[in-house]
């Protein structure tokens, strides 16, 4: 039981992995930072929903620590660590609201929470409070993402049953 | 499994909220000339350069060189913005101008922000 589980959560990483890494070669779309469609949330949604806290934890760990060390700065890291904790807690609390046809919600409103956890971060590293005006627009922004990505979330969650 | 909300409570609610941070983003960047004037360049939180925006009248650029990387500035009557810089990610430079509104330029490898407040209309300070 154990073997296939953790070979789960592993197929799963490795997939949030490609669709990070795949994201990373479109180019930007706005040049304000931290707009991006967060194609690799679709994975930490669909975990949190279908698996429980424990598995979409390890799974974000895992590809956040492992997209760090393949194609990004250890400052990058900060930022990509508070967004998704912030986005995991926020959907597993939403978990006891939502019912499994409701996955879309949990992932717009884990987006604006991931965006709060990033900006949370840039303003105690770069000590400016000033860098919330950007908050309103990330919001935005992430809640857009969090809809396209929470449907796709939807759809796996879907196909795959409750198998996982 | 259980649905405590309907669909159409989560459609609404978000739809209400999305809403409103759009507008309040719109609000937010929206060049606002004239009352914010006076640029404050920081680097990790301490503000290193103050250029009063209003009180420009040529357009000149320097460069500012942080423990982490090198930006160049450019300054123009009352506007600033990051012309070049060594950063990775140069969301910086794409940013482009600063004029007016309340979001800062923001290099975060760098750790540098600039941000315009009020004032910088062209007095140096006021006795009272």
């Amino acid at each position: 039981m154990r073997t296939r589980r953790l070979t789960r959560d592993a197929m799963l990483t490795a997939a949030a992995l490609i669709l990070y890494a795949v994201e990373a070669q479109l180019p930007p779309l706005t040049p304000v930072p931290g707009i991006k469609a967060g194609l690799a949330n679709i994975i930490t949604v669909y975990a949190a929903f279908a698996l429980g806290g424990a598995d979409a934890a390890g799974i974000l760990a895992a590809r956040v620590l492992l997209a760090t060390m393949i194609a990004g700065s250890p400052a990058a890291l900060m930022y990509s660590a508070a967004g998704g904790a912030m986005c995991l807690l926020a959907m597993l609390g939403l978990r006891r609201i939502l019912s499994r046809d409701q996955i879309w919600v949990a992932s717009v409103l884990g987006a604006a929470a991931h965006n709060l956890g990033q900006v949370a971060v840039a303003v105690a590293v770069t000590g400016t409070p000033g860098l919330i005006a950007y908050l309103p627009l990330l919001i935005a922004a992430g809640m857009a993402a969090g809809l396209f990505t929470g449907l796709c979330a939807q759809l796996v969650a879907r196909r795959l049953g409750k198998r996982g | 499994m259980k649905q405590k909300y309907s669909n159409r409570f989560w459609a609404v609610l978000l739809a209400a909220a999305f809403a409103l941070c759009a507008l309040s983003a719109w609000l937010v960047m929206r060049p606002a000339a004239g009352r914010r004037a006076l640029a404050r360049i920081s680097v990790d939180g301490e503000v290193v350069r103050e250029i009063d925006l209003s009180a420009v009248d040529e357009a000149y650029r320097f460069e500012l060189c942080t423990p982490y990387g090198a930006n160049t500035i450019a300054v123009r009557p009352g506007g600033i913005c990051v012309e070049d810089a060594d950063c990775p990610d140069r969301v910086c430079v794409r940013t482009g101008w600063l004029e007016g509104g309340l979001t800062p330029i923001v290099c975060l490898p760098h750790r540098l922000v600039i941000a315009l407040a009020e004032g910088g209309d062209g007095l140096d300070a006021t006795a009272g």
